[in-house]
């Protein structure tokens, strides 16, 4: 199969070199208009923030990677980027890739089922814009049904990974109906802004927010329906919440052993959840010796989210099982597509339908005839293909297995119903 | 039908202990694998062990009260069964292990010292005794039941409040939920053991003319249910939570366990039927 791909992600390239080569929707609709003039019939091109990679089937069978690492670079020059920050890939390497991309194990968060829609969405971008052809939808479709079997028969994508998701894992293991629950978000940075919505996500009862910019917290507030209270006076209401999330850059403790203590006494040692995600900390690390107060700091959160991934790193072969056997099925299907075998296997069929009907009848014929029979029957036979088999035999001298070639070939085997199972020892 | 006892006798415990398998597999793997087959077993046994007492009763014409051992086996048969009442009620399915392992050790030890008692004292073969016993031993089970979710309860606590995050943590169901199966547990104990109090209450002093209400274990028993009447009302009335609700549940179950030992195997009175 002529399918080339060319990669830029983590395992080649810095954060910096990442995020400058990052592709907007309008880049990429760019980027599929120039490839189809110049390079591509077909392909798909796939940019987040931890990889931009391209794929298509060349017009022209000596095209190389180097010339789609040129047009990739040309198209969003990066100063530093050189032909090293790539991984070019080719054919069976090159659909390989792209299965284990959409399964998530090739990311840099194993098992981030958040790179599936990526892939997905990139693939109905590149239909809306006709980039999509026979081949590609067939390789689309493969992709797809692999990523979903990562998914649901394998664990590579449970337990939290991330400092705040671990957060919201470790409360639901305190309290089981979080509906029920009242939490407090201190800080609405990028950490605070997260661990919010994952707690709204989980359908926390009533959610409220303080920050020392109160527009900031204002904006997020309007975002997930949560309640502001201003940063002077968080204190005083400290003791309605249940869960205190807190996510500040401050530099020192801004809820100290007191604080906690005087709530828990007029909350009446109901069970108090405190998440302190901030670095440096802050919460006093002393109020986890207050009765029914449930302290975590970062390091906690830290523990979950080394304990989840490296479950999840052990579920990688079961992985790569279901990616090898998806590639299987997928050139089982490709190389059925080959035009010597769809010969071999059309006159087959032919040969045993013809064969039945004459051993079927044959006792109604003379002995002197029963051998014409034969002759007769293999001739008509013969004529008929001769035809077909011309012109599939005009395909092969005309080059390589193209995109048209495949679809008539298709047709021919859906067809007859020529099973691609016949031809996978080939 | 002595033949057909015998044979059950010796697969009930085989039965526990295959479910006991399936549900501790499940529980240290974590998966899914066998959540509705597992269930599915333990209903078979709870059934099988349901046929068993009875075609004893019918056998040996009283209900299976008048040994240790026969009231070990209704005991084992009480906690399972009440364990998948529980299960099928709030369709939490990870703390089987926990609980069939009570029914294990209880139909262990009848099926290897249990006896066939044709003769027995006229009074135990009343049906009415047969309904006290069965009630007051579902109560004692309900309460075992509540113990063992609260222990497990104070072991997540511990664990969650030390920062351990180990296979207690990612396979126990939430404290919430540990401490509500620990008090709906007490709550069908303490329902059982009322019936088996007022059927006591109404009947005994009418079948034994030496009745005394200073007899210890109807005092034990009192006590016990005044300790978990206690526990519910505060929970439902004061409010009461998380560990002091828990802590009351262990002790009356410790209380309970002690005092049914100390009463049948020490005191002499009227109650003592063996």
């Amino acid at each position: 199969m002529n399918l080339l791909a060319v990669s830029i992600s983590h395992h080649t390239a810095p954060v910096e070199l990442r995020e400058a080569i990052y592709l907007n929707n309008d880049e990429i609709k760019a980027a599929i208009d120039g490839l189809k003039k110049s390079l591509f019939n077909e392909g798909l091109v796939l940019s987040t923030c931890n990889r931009t990679e391209i794929y298509g089937i060349p017009k022209d069978t000596n095209t190389s990677y180097l010339e789609l690492q040129k047009f990739l670079i040309s198209l969003k020059p990066v100063d530093g980027i050189a032909s090293e920050h790539f991984n070019n890939y080719f054919s069976c390497g090159a659909v390989r890739h792209l299965f284990k991309v959409i399964s998530g194990i090739d990311s840099l968060l194993i098992g981030d089922n958040q790179i599936y829609h990526q892939v997905k969405d990139s693939f109905q971008f590149a239909e809306d814009l006709q980039f999509t052809g026979f081949l590609m939808k067939r390789v689309f479709d493969s992709a797809i049904k692999t990523g979903k079997r990562a998914i649901t028969e394998t664990e590579i994508s449970e337990g939290a990974v991330t400092v705040s998701y671990a957060a919201v894992q470790l409360i639901e293991k305190i309290f089981s109906n979080l509906s029920k629950k009242s939490a407090l978000v201190i800080g609405t940075g990028e950490t605070g802004e997260i661990a919010a919505k994952h707690l709204r996500d989980k359908g926390i009862g009533k959610l409220s927010l303080t920050n020392r910019t109160i527009q900031r917290a204002e904006k997020l507030a309007a975002a997930l329906n949560a309640k502001i209270i201003p940063f002077d006076n968080f204190k005083n209401n400290l003791a309605e919440f249940d869960i205190v999330l807190s996510a500040t850059s401050s530099p020192d403790f801004i809820l100290s052993f007191n604080d906690i203590n005087t709530a828990m006494k007029k909350r009446n040692f109901s069970p108090t959840i405190l998440m302190d995600i901030a670095v440096p900390r802050d919460i006093d690390p002393k109020v986890k010796e207050i009765d029914y107060v449930f302290y975590h700091d970062i390091d906690s959160m830290n523990i979950i989210v080394e304990q989840n991934l490296a479950k999840r790193k052990m579920e990688i072969p079961k992985v790569e099982k279901i990616v090898m056997e998806e590639l299987t099925a997928f050139f089982s299907w490709y190389n059925s597509l080959q035009i010597a075998p769809t010969i071999k296997n059309l006159r087959e069929y032919f040969e045993q339908i013809r064969a039945e009907e004459v051993s079927k009848n044959i006792n109604r014929f003379s002995d002197e005839d029963k051998e014409k029979l034969e002759i007769v029957t293999k001739r008509i036979i013969n004529k008929i293909l001769h035809t077909p088999t011309i012109e599939l035999k005009k395909i092969t001298e005309s080059g390589i297995n193209t995109e048209e070639s495949a679809i008539k070939i298709s047709i021919i085997r859906d067809l007859f119903r020529i099973d691609n199972s016949t031809d996978e020892g080939e | 039908m002595k033949p057909l006892i015998a044979v059950v006798n010796i697969l009930l415990p085989i039965l526990y202990v295959i479910a006991f398998i399936i549900y501790s597999y499940d529980f240290m793997k974590g998966g899914k694998k066998f959540s509705n087959s597992k269930r599915l077993f333990l209903f078979f046994a709870v059934i099988f062990h349901f046929f068993y007492l009875l075609i004893r009763t019918i056998e040996f014409n009283h209900p299976p009260i008048t040994n240790v051992f026969e009231i070990f086996t209704v005991l084992a048969f009480a906690v399972s069964f009440s364990y998948f009442i529980l299960e099928l009620a709030t369709d939490i399915r990870g703390t089987g292990p926990f609980i069939i392992v009570i029914s294990i050790l209880f139909q262990f030890i009848s099926t290897i010292f249990i006896e066939d008692l044709v003769e027995v004292r006229e009074v135990l073969r009343s049906n009415l005794l047969g309904s006290h016993v069965l009630t007051a031993l579902l109560g004692y089970a309900g309460f075992t039941i509540s113990a063992v979710y609260g222990i497990l309860y104070l072991i997540l606590f511990k664990e969650i409040k030390l920062n351990k995050f180990g296979l207690v943590f990612n396979r126990l169901p939430s404290l919430e939920i540990l401490e509500k199966l620990s008090f709906y547990a007490a709550v069908i104990g303490f329902a059982a053991l009322t019936i088996a109090m007022t059927i006591g209450t109404i009947w005994l002093p009418t079948a034994f003319p030496d009745f005394s209400l200073a007899d210890p274990k109807l005092i034990s028993s009192f006590v016990v249910w005044i300790l978990y009447g206690i526990g519910i009302a505060s929970k439902v009335f004061a409010n009461w939570q998380g560990k002091k609700v828990i802590t009351l549940s262990i002790i009356g179950f410790i209380i309970a366990i002690f005092s049914t030992m100390l009463t049948n195997f020490l005191a002499q009175s009227f109650h003592s039927f063996y």
